[in-house]
């Protein structure tokens, strides 16, 4: 630590990758806001029509809304990440490059979060939703130097992507039913053809899976908790405007292929409102800041999920108001933990407390949040809530109690967070009481203070907010739909609700004992039998199956060989059985320049027998060359010059590489690392044994697989004819005369490049293995 | 290796260039193409190998060093060739001159993509197979020891 200079604020200031992230992320605000005013704009480009890909982007309602928040929050948390990244580096003594593994990702996140945001595709749609995962796999791992980090990486990206496949399979499920991928084509199909059947249940079922995971729904929560590894501006990002919203943000865009099947949505409002109940209770007993946070986003999210699964006007639009007061407020929380635990190195709320006097410019904006978050009047939250309310009660009085019960409990973990960090009397650890602390840089205020100033001004000024909303909701339905807020000083339904939960909240802040025990029971219970506990009990299985499949494959050369030849030769052996053998497996005649090709083929059996019994490596790697150049003869006898000279080359180049890797060889046979620990010889004995039936089987199965493949296909010589001569026709118009060349590089253009990348990679693969990825 | 293998095989290395270049540039109109003239550069320069051994075959070819890099470019040129296209609104591998069109001959050399194309070939194969000839042409426990090397000298 003392040779390396200090990095002061200035000099991160100056950092232009930093700021250079950060500024396009304003940039991308800015002009989102423009073209939100300006009426939005789409782009449809067709880059596989084939297959009905299309790169579909629009820029409505909904788009707007999330591209606002990832650019516009990231743009706040951006700034506050050039002053914490160098300070988190330094505590880490890592050196300062590292911010390479930061920033990119954190660009490209952004990036990722519009992408989604405008994706009109559902192919499109999910290559999004799997690039913020990866954006999120690198950003959660980012102390890579930590396990704990790593296997929290891990885990958000396998649950989040096993979502994801659900939704691809859900999205091929529609396609297949309605030959679309286009998200306005099948919600214009779909809504016509009035009820659901099962299978669009179900693909739609499985998109909603997939936006659940990544939303942190219960039961497939328990990976948002352990994110919270990651470094703070990575974790209020990825809660407020990024990762998580992806999810609600997928229901957002595909509620109309929800809508038409009922269970789906009342699925939605079942797992929101457990969402809400487990994610708030066990917030209420956490002690890391972060973790607080995170099952309080757990929460907060489950009441967008409730909202989406009530549905209609009502719900759709309350659910995007929701998201934006709570993007505002989660992530100026997040940012306060963050500070706090700059400023004191503390995690944990029994670490702190009554900082406010010497943290008042933080304990007042963080107060304004915690303020949107509780849905008090005079922040943009209190209308979240009487959105929410209007909604729930509209749906049924049993939904409006437990709405009432939900606040109450965001009330509570809100203020406790709060009032734990700045209230009570003055503790800071590690730092000692009576240490004052060290001054916060202003770069980890000030982006805070502004989230907070607009969650005030949000509270007052609401008409921006609502329109936004109105326009999300109207593309979440497809007709317009406004969304109406106002403060109304009398006893509606809506207002009489939030002042029950308020005095919920304060009975819950005011009677820890009494609910203390049974909450932390049920986390604990949740740690030990839960969705998580599956999730590492899985995870272990396959480990422990995909060992055991490892350790028989690799047991010695033989196995790996038998491992590829006899799966294949089951395979082809299967397709066999299940194709008409009618026409297949004719003797034509034998005649003229044929009876050469016999006698090399004959030669060519010859030497394959040699290879099996030859003991030396080199007389092996010599027969096969027989093998390989009596085959090219063969070509050249049947008249294809092209293939001989490839079929020449290659075995000669092949040879050489064999005679070069023979050389590295060991001499006689290694011995095996039963022998090495000097276990007994006799079980090593009857392994040779089983050898001498095992190998040949082994061998016969592959051998006689290969021989039924070609012989069929050679009988049937009149499939390709046509292509053939319709590719030999058009060779002239291609400027070609030599048809084989014209096929590489032309016809069949497109199966050269991926075979020549092919070939890339596996050189590159070599090499890395040889030498540890020096190229030359 | 006796003066003789030596001479034949550094003879033999400037025509069997000029054979490649032959087999790439009438790759179209007859028998081979960038892939089989690839091979057969690369067999020239493992000829060099063998009787040459490693070291000395790499300081007398000093180009050989940027066989990987080659390669990439080989690569990047093909999918370039390919992808290009798509620019305009047109399928992948629609080639230029289009069918009909008149070609450019330069010698027998046509100026077409589908040639661009097989150049990309050639120079991805070949420099692929040359840095794998490399990296086998030098034992690994050489490769330790000089790593060793490296180690106690820092």
């Amino acid at each position: 630590m003392q040779d390396r200079p200090r990095p002061s604020a200035p000099a991160s200031a100056r950092d232009p990758l930093a700021w250079g992230v950060a500024l396009l992320a304003f940039a991308g605000f800015v002009a989102s806001l423009i073209l939100w005013r300006s009426g939005g704009g789409s782009v449809d480009l067709s880059w596989a029509s084939e297959l009905d890909l299309r790169l579909h982007f629009s820029f409505d309602g909904l788009g707007a809304l999330y591209a606002l928040m990832a650019t516009g929050i990231g743009a706040a948390v951006f700034a506050y990440a050039t002053a914490y990244l160098p300070l988190h580096l330094e505590h880490q003594q890592r050196p300062a490059r590292d911010r390479w593994r930061f920033w990119p990702w954190m660009g490209l996140f952004t990036l990722s979060m519009v992408g989604l945001a405008t994706a009109q595709d559902l192919i499109l749609l999910f290559v999004m939703f799997d690039l913020t995962a990866v954006c999120s796999y690198f950003l959660i791992g980012f102390d890579r130097q930590e396990r704990a980090s790593r296997l929290a990486a891990l885990m958000a990206l396998l649950v989040t992507g096993i979502g994801a496949v659900a939704m691809l399979i859900g999205a091929v499920i529609l396609y297949a039913d309605h030959g679309s991928f286009s998200i306005p084509e099948l919600s214009r199909t779909l809504q016509e053809s009035g009820a659901a059947s099962t299978t669009t249940t179900v693909a739609t079922a499985l998109i909603a899976v997939a936006a659940l995971t990544k939303s942190a729904q219960v039961p497939l929560h328990f990976w948002l908790p352990r994110a919270m590894a990651a470094p703070t501006p990575v974790s209020a990002y990825l809660h407020s405007a990024a990762m998580v919203a992806a999810g609600v943000l997928v229901i957002g865009r595909v509620y109309q292929l929800i809508e038409v099947s009922q269970v789906v949505l009342d699925g939605l409002l079942v797992v929101g409102l457990a969402s809400i109940a487990i994610g708030g209770a066990i917030s209420l007993t956490r002690d890391g800041f972060k973790q607080v946070l995170a099952y309080s986003t757990i929460s907060q999210y489950g009441y967008v999920v409730a909202l989406y699964g009530i549905g209609g006007r009502a719900g759709a639009g309350a659910a995007a108001f929701y998201v934006v007061a709570h993007a505002l407020a989660k992530s100026a929380l997040f940012l306060t933990a963050g500070a706090v635990t700059m400023a004191t190195g503390a995690r944990k709320l029994s670490q702190v407390s009554g900082l406010w006097r010497e943290l008042p410019v933080l304990a007042a904006a963080s107060a304004v949040a915690a303020a949107t978050l509780s849905a008090l009047p005079l922040t943009i939250g209190f209308f979240k809530d009487e959105l929410f309310f209007h909604a729930a009660a509209g749906r049924s009085t049993a939904l409006g109690i437990a709405a009432v019960i939900a606040a109450g409990l965001t009330f509570a973990y809100t203020w406790r967070f709060w009032t734990s960090l700045f209230l009570g009397p003055r503790r800071a650890c590690e730092k000692g009481a009576s240490q004052p602390l060290d001054p916060l840089p202003v770069l980890l205020v000030a982006p805070i203070a502004v989230l907070a100033l607009l969650a005030f001004l949000g509270g007052l000024i609401t008409a921006p907010f609502a329109e936004l909303a109105s326009d999300a909701a109207a593309a979440t339905l497809g007709h317009p739909a406004e969304v109406h807020v106002a403060y109304h000083l009398d006893t509606r339904t809506e207002n009489l609700m939030a002042l029950g939960a308020w005095a919920l909240g304060a009975l819950l802040l005011a009677t820890p004992g009494l609910w203390g025990g049974p909450a932390r029971a049920l986390a604990r219970a949740g740690e030990r039998f839960g969705p998580n506990r599956v999730y590492e009990v899985g995870l272990n299985f396959l480990n422990h199956l995909s060992t055991a499949f490892h350790d028989i494959e690799v047991r010695d050369l033989r196995s790996r060989v038998a491992a590829v030849l006899v799966p294949g030769g089951i395979l082809v052996a299967l397709g066999f059985i299940a194709t008409p053998t009618a026409g297949a497996f004719t003797v034509g005649p034998i005649s003229g320049t044929d009876l050469l090709v016999v006698a090399m083929l004959a030669l060519v059996a010859i030497a394959a027998i040699v290879v099996t019994s030859a003991h030396e490596h080199v007389a092996i790697v010599l027969s096969l060359a027989v093998v390989g150049l009596g085959l090219a003869t063969v070509y050249a006898l049947l008249g294809a010059p092209d293939v001989a000279l490839v079929a020449v080359l290659v075995e000669t180049v092949v040879t050489l590489v064999f005679l070069a890797i023979v050389a590295y060889a060991p001499r006689g046979e290694r011995p095996t690392r039963r022998e090495l620990e000097g276990a007994a010889s006799r079980p090593h004995r009857r392994q040779h044994e089983s050898r001498r039936w095992r190998d040949p089987l082994i061998g016969f199965v592959a051998g006689a697989a290969a021989f039924l493949v070609v012989w069929a296909s050679l009988s049937r010589p009149a499939a390709t004819e046509r292509v053939v001569n319709e590719q030999v026709r058009l060779t002239p118009e291609a400027h070609g005369l030599d048809v084989v060349t014209v096929i590489l590089a032309d016809f069949r253009g497109l199966d050269t490049m991926v075979e020549i990348t092919v070939i890339a990679v596996a050189v590159f693969g070599v090499i890395a293995l040889l030498r540890r990825g020096r190229t030359w | 290796m006796s003066i003789l293998t030596e001479t034949v095989a550094r003879l033999l290395l400037a025509p069997s260039i000029v054979v490649a270049a032959a087999i790439l540039v009438k790759g179209y109109v007859d028998v081979g193409d960038g892939f089989s003239a690839a091979v057969v550069v690369t067999l020239a320069i493992a000829t060099q190998y063998l009787v040459l051994g490693a070291r000395r075959t790499e300081e007398e070819i000093p180009l050989l060093r940027h066989a990987p890099r080659v390669a990439i470019a080989g690569l990047l040129i093909a999918l370039a060739s390919g992808f290009f296209p798509l620019l305009f609104g047109d399928p992948l591998f629609s080639h230029e001159p289009g069918p009909g069109d008149r070609v450019v001959h330069v010698g027998r050399l046509e100026l077409m993509t589908p040639v661009l194309f097989d150049v990309g070939v050639f120079m991805l194969v070949a420099g692929a197979l040359i840095a794998l000839i490399h990296h086998l042409a030098e034992p690994p426990e050489l490769e330790a020891e000089a790593d060793a090397e490296a180690e106690a000298t820092r």
